[in-house]
């Protein structure tokens, strides 16, 4: 029952590491300032909308919001600085991605954890038990003189 | 062990149970501001009137700034308790209010409908003051002590209780 396990695992560290990969080095290319800015809009919540980004609605808000990411972009913000400024007004909710591209990993070890418990459990299980073979008349009658033989 | 097993149903249904009871409780549009505690932010506008005002007129002293709208229906509402707390208080604090994405016509329709205020309005053209004061909708009130902090919010439209509440925070008995 185990022969899949270490297929598994090794699924799984593989899976981990193509993620590393992707966050550590990403697209090489450094971004313009408008493509920076399309980026922040698409990640910050449009504040009088029902769950769109500031990149998609047309609101009054959301075109303010779009001009101040340009203003501070164009000021020399970094992109966490320019995060932190809505941050600060509206909290973490105006961020429609975890602050920290680590929490994405949190479904895949509860996942792992939740997955792991039920390998240990089912191996803690005692095996079943085997159904009672049927004996020929010849084998009972051979057990039935062995038993009398030992009892002799 | 098979004992234990029995605890699993209480260990997960009552804060499974609690979270929802908690959560269905609450109005899941409302966002924890992270403006309580810190400086009001500083700003200056016109007002409906035609003057200038801006946060060093109101320095030294409590002031609470309403964001409303005429298209907005709660704030009909909560119209007669801003308007009956600048009576009340005169002098001791100041009373704003910021047009949400209204026109200036439709504001003035409104306070001529349903009674001047008495204080004065400032128009927000471009919505900056509003994402300041990371509004998403309005009437929200914020409560801003004589030292120019702001110390408590109202998401929603005021009532008197709340009004008393909330003015208590910034040193004001009814």
């Amino acid at each position: 029952m185990r022969s899949w396990l270490p297929a598994v695992a090794l699924g799984g560290l593989l899976a981990l590491l193509a993620l590393g990969a992707v966050l550590a080095f990403g697209s090489g290319a450094q971004p313009s300032a408008s493509e920076r800015t399309d980026a922040l809009a698409r990640e910050l919540r449009c504040p009088d909308c029902q769950g769109l980004s500031v990149a998609d609605s047309p609101t009054r808000s959301a075109q303010e919001i779009r001009r101040q990411i340009d203003e501070l972009v164009a000021g020399g913000a970094r992109d966490a600085d320019v995060r932190s400024h809505f941050v600060a007004r509206y909290g973490q909710w105006i961020l429609l991605a975890p602050s920290s591209p680590a929490y994405w990993l949190i479904p895949f070890v509860v996942v792992a954890a939740a997955a792991a418990g039920l390998v240990a459990w089912l191996a803690r299980r005692q095996p079943p038990v085997a159904d009672a073979v049927a004996l020929s008349d010849e084998q009972r009658r051979c057990l039935h003189e062995e038993v009398e033989a030992l009892d002799a | 062990m098979r004992r234990l097993r029995w605890l699993l149903v209480p260990i997960l249904v009552v804060p499974l149970g609690w979270l929802l009871f908690t959560g269905f409780g609450r109005d899941p549009r409302e966002v924890a501001s992270p403006l309580i505690g810190q400086p009001a932010p500083s700003w200056s506008f016109s007002t409906l009137a035609g003057n200038l005002l801006s946060t060093d007129d109101l320095a030294g002293r409590p002031y609470v700034v309403n964001f409303w709208a005429s298209w907005c229906g709660p704030c009909v509402d909560e119209h007669p308790i801003l308007t009956g707390t600048h009576e009340t208080f005169g002098d001791e604090l100041t009373m704003v209010g910021v047009l949400y994405q209204d026109a200036a016509t439709d504001a003035e329709a409104f306070l001529a409908r349903y009674g001047d205020s008495g204080y004065a309005h400032v128009l927000d053209p471009d919505g900056r003051l509003a994402i300041d004061y990371g509004v998403t909708g309005p009437p929200e009130t914020f409560f801003v002590d004589a030292d120019g902090i702001i110390r408590a919010k109202q998401f929603g439209p005021l009532t008197d209780a709340i009004m008393a509440e909330r003015l208590a925070v910034i040193g004001l008995d009814g």
